[in-house]
């Protein structure tokens, strides 16, 4: 698919530039789906020390995506990456069940921010391909999903090894896109 | 005492850059040598097929050990002293001691207006300049053989 073709489906939106956030704790896997999306080998990836961003050009239109280390000594960082963002996608390891309750507080937290008011968000319950993955309706019902105010929000399956899932996520981004904020510079 | 822009400068290290086939994800080159030396004109000898890639992306990897506020960056594609297309791109906040990657994915000329490898060879230059708002952190010129 490719990050171009997804870009080439968008044109018709009035922003010139659209900015999508990839978060998530850490070993949830954001930059693999994010090099899934590029169709990049996914072999050997090492936990994000800082930011890995792709940026899409087509027609003077462009598409930048940021993925944001999710360690616990870089979340305190996020909050610098927030400002105009148009999408938040969210990223869960459905098979770490011990951090359920600190992905879900994260979540929370990002969903409270005043600069990420209105954005839609996405949340890839990543890792389905794992054999003790959660579902996406026990991960809905474990973080309180449907309390979500104020947020087009959706949550998708997938698996960013075999990349099942993935493209459907990011159809759905898409589709969001216009409803969201239409601000910009 | 150092000052704070010596600080940046000393703690800024460009790690990599690659090019790769943007549909295929394939990495058509990549950086070997010590691209943190910005004095040095580098040479990258890259495959004549990537001329005909429909999209090309353009990788680099960089770390700094200080935080930046106002980090940006100005890529240029150089045809000997004509710029054939330049990128700017504002990350803003730099995490002290990250190391960050930053890929730029473009589609390529149509296929009748480039031109052919023997004119381009050795005389394509990609000049990247990196800023910490006005204080120019790191240079970087690679120069384009194809092989």
């Amino acid at each position: 698919m490719g990050l171009l073709s997804l870009l080439r489906k968008l044109k018709s939106s009035p922003d010139k530039e659209l900015r999508i956030l990839l978060l998530g704790l850490d070993n949830a896997g954001k930059t693999t789906i994010l090099k899934h999306l590029a169709s990049e080998d996914i072999s050997h990836i090492m936990p994000t020390q800082g930011f890995n961003i792709k940026s899409v050009s087509s027609d003077g239109f462009k598409l930048n995506v940021w993925d944001i280390g999710g360690q616990r000594n870089i979340r305190p960082y996020w909050r610098n990456y927030f400002e105009n963002t148009d999408i938040l996608v969210y990223v869960i390891d459905s098979a770490d069940q011990k951090r359920f309750e600190e992905t879900g507080a994260e979540l929370g937290e990002l969903l409270e921010e005043e600069k990420l008011g209105g954005v839609p968000v996405l949340i890839y319950a990543n890792k389905q391909d794992l054999f003790n993955a959660s579902s996406p309706g026990e991960i809905s019902e474990g973080l309180d999903l449907s309390q979500i105010r104020d947020h087009a929000w959706q949550i998708q399956p997938c698996s960013a090894i075999t990349g099942e899932g993935v493209r459907e996520g990011m159809d759905w981004v898409f589709k969001n896109i216009k409803s969201g904020k239409g601000k910009k510079k | 005492m150092p000052s704070r822009a010596e600080d940046i400068l000393k703690g800024f290290k460009l790690n990599w850059m690659n090019l790769r086939d943007a549909e295929s994800g394939k990495i058509l080159w990549q950086s070997s040598d010590d691209l943190s030396m910005p004095e040095k004109e580098h040479e990258a000898r890259v495959p004549k097929k990537i001329l005909k890639c429909k999209a090309v992306s353009r990788e680099l990897n960089f770390s700094s050990t200080e935080a930046m506020e106002k980090f940006r960056l100005e890529q240029k594609v150089m045809f000997k002293n004509r710029c054939l297309e330049e990128w700017y791109f504002e990350f803003g906040f730099v995490i002290p001691g990250s190391t960050n990657t930053w890929q730029s994915i473009i589609e390529a000329a149509p296929e009748s207006q480039m031109m052919p490898a023997n004119v381009l060879n050795g005389n394509v230059m990609i000049e990247t300049y990196f800023y910490d708002g006005d204080l120019l952190v790191s240079t970087s010129k690679v120069r384009i053989f194809y092989v």
